[in-house]
């Protein structure tokens, strides 16, 4: 993409909600725009005139974290991971106000460099070692119509395009390995225990971020979620619920309760954001 | 560190991740999953005394449902287009994903892998289609399986994307 990027209109809600049988939340979530520090004071420019010159500069970033189940602290983790993360966004703000196709690189770069940072972070305050809390990050970075991905773990990126759902992340699973490996199938491992093992997370012994983009336009639909959401409801009953007239707030409050429903066995977050140009 | 944006094109299923990941990390799978938009990797190269960052896009194959999305080419310095040699209608297609990259990246270097080697007894392009494809200069057969001509060719693109003129 090139030239002054564009400001996306979106509908955007966020839920995060403890689940049937946890404790706790381990699961936090942020929404947020990202703007070069432009604020018009005093003008006698119209406000529609100068409202274009504010929002050119932004940037929208979710995220989703989810605790490192079964270790002590994840809540602890996954927060530590999007503060830390909205601390690095702040400070490398300036750079989201052009980007030309010279840029771009550059620009995913830092958004990587910023995952590693929040890696380094959490393993100076957490400590090292397996039983050390960490937490997965799935980060979308919209700056329309195009969306940046950086992706630890197995919480997932996934979008509802003229009806059909794509996943845009992976899991940083041991059995995703195992499959990848050939040692097992899809099927087996959707039902294996290795199946919520990582191999990768932020503040774990490994950490590997994946890193992609998608172009977006009007009409799409994409969530963000924790495990405790895919864990319950299929990627039919989700693309369905994407594809309803509704707001994002009505999606994700569906499919929260659709979790619920499903049994709840995990914390459960759900990100929506409704693409409307 | 000079870096060069380099991109994956071709028909779905011809093994574009794949080459990526065997030059990347040296390994292979059968079992990945179509790209969904563009999955970005990095690799190091060091090419006659310099070290080049090639920042490889590897970009959704054109299906039934999709077209190959011209804007993610867009400031690339270099494109691999790649066909499935057990395929030939994604031979066929290069043609016109050649004139999309041009269209989108202007006339930067570029190669053209005619994948899956190590299934040559199943290879469909015939022997003139690839003589076709080789006038055209910068044909390797590769296979991301065995690892046969993935380097050879990734090095050869990135010795074009610094040499003065960028000719493959």
């Amino acid at each position: 993409m090139s030239g002054k990027v564009a400001a996306a209109v979106t509908d955007v809600f966020g839920v995060s909600d403890i689940g049937r049988r946890r404790a706790r939340n381990e699961d936090h979530f942020i929404v947020a725009s990202l703007r070069k520090e432009l604020a018009i004071r005093q003008s006698n420019l119209t406000a529609a005139a100068w409202h274009d010159a504010e929002s050119a500069a932004e940037a929208q970033v979710f995220a989703v974290a989810d605790g490192v189940g079964g270790h002590e602290g994840g809540d602890v983790a996954s927060q530590l991971t999007l503060t830390m993360l909205v601390n690095y966004l702040a400070r490398a703000a300036a750079s989201f106000n052009q980007l030309g196709a010279d840029e771009e690189n550059a620009f995913l770069e830092r958004l990587e460099a910023g995952v590693h940072e929040v890696h380094e972070g959490l393993l100076a305050q957490l400590g090292r070692g397996s039983r050390a809390p960490a937490s997965t990050l799935t980060m979308v970075t919209l700056v329309w119509p195009r969306a940046y991905v950086v992706h630890v773990g197995d919480s997932r990126a996934m979008y509802l395009h003229r009806g059909i759902l794509r996943t845009l992340t992976r899991d940083q699973t041991f059995a995703e390995m195992l499959v990848d490996d050939g040692t097992m199938t899809p099927e087996q491992a959707a039902r294996s225990m290795l199946n919520s093992t990582l191999t990768s997370a932020i503040g774990g012994q490994d950490m590997r971020p994946i890193v992609g983009l998608v172009d977006f336009v009007p009409g799409d639909v994409l969530l963000l979620c924790s495990d405790g959401l895919t864990k319950h409801v299929s990627d039919e009953r989700i693309a369905e619920r994407l594809g309803e007239p509704w707001t994002a707030e009505q999606m994700a409050t569906t499919l929260l309760q659709d979790a619920l429903d499903g049994g709840g066995s995990d914390n459960v977050t759900v990100l929506v954001v409704r693409m409307l140009g | 560190m000079i870096s060069k944006k380099v991109c994956m094109v071709g028909v779905f299923g011809t093994g574009k991740t794949s080459l990526v990941q065997r030059f990347v990390q040296t390994k292979f799978s059968d079992r990945y999953l179509s790209t969904v938009g563009v999955k970005i990797d990095r690799k190091v190269v060091a090419v006659d005394g310099a070290d080049i960052t090639l920042v490889l896009w590897d970009l959704a194959g054109r299906d039934g449902h999709q077209e190959v999305n011209g804007s993610y080419l867009r400031g690339a310095h270099g494109v691999i287009y790649v066909g499935d040699g057990t395929r030939a209608t994604t031979v066929d297609q290069l043609g016109e994903l050649r004139r999309l990259g041009t269209e989108s990246a202007g006339d930067v270097p570029s190669v053209t892998a005619l994948n899956k080697i190590d299934l040559v007894d199943a290879w469909t392009v015939s022997r003139a289609e690839e003589a076709a494809l080789a006038a055209q200069g910068g044909l390797f057969r590769t296979s991301a399986k065995s690892g046969v001509g993935v380097e050879e060719m990734f090095l050869h693109l990135t010795r074009a994307l610094i040499a003065p003129g960028g000719s493959v």
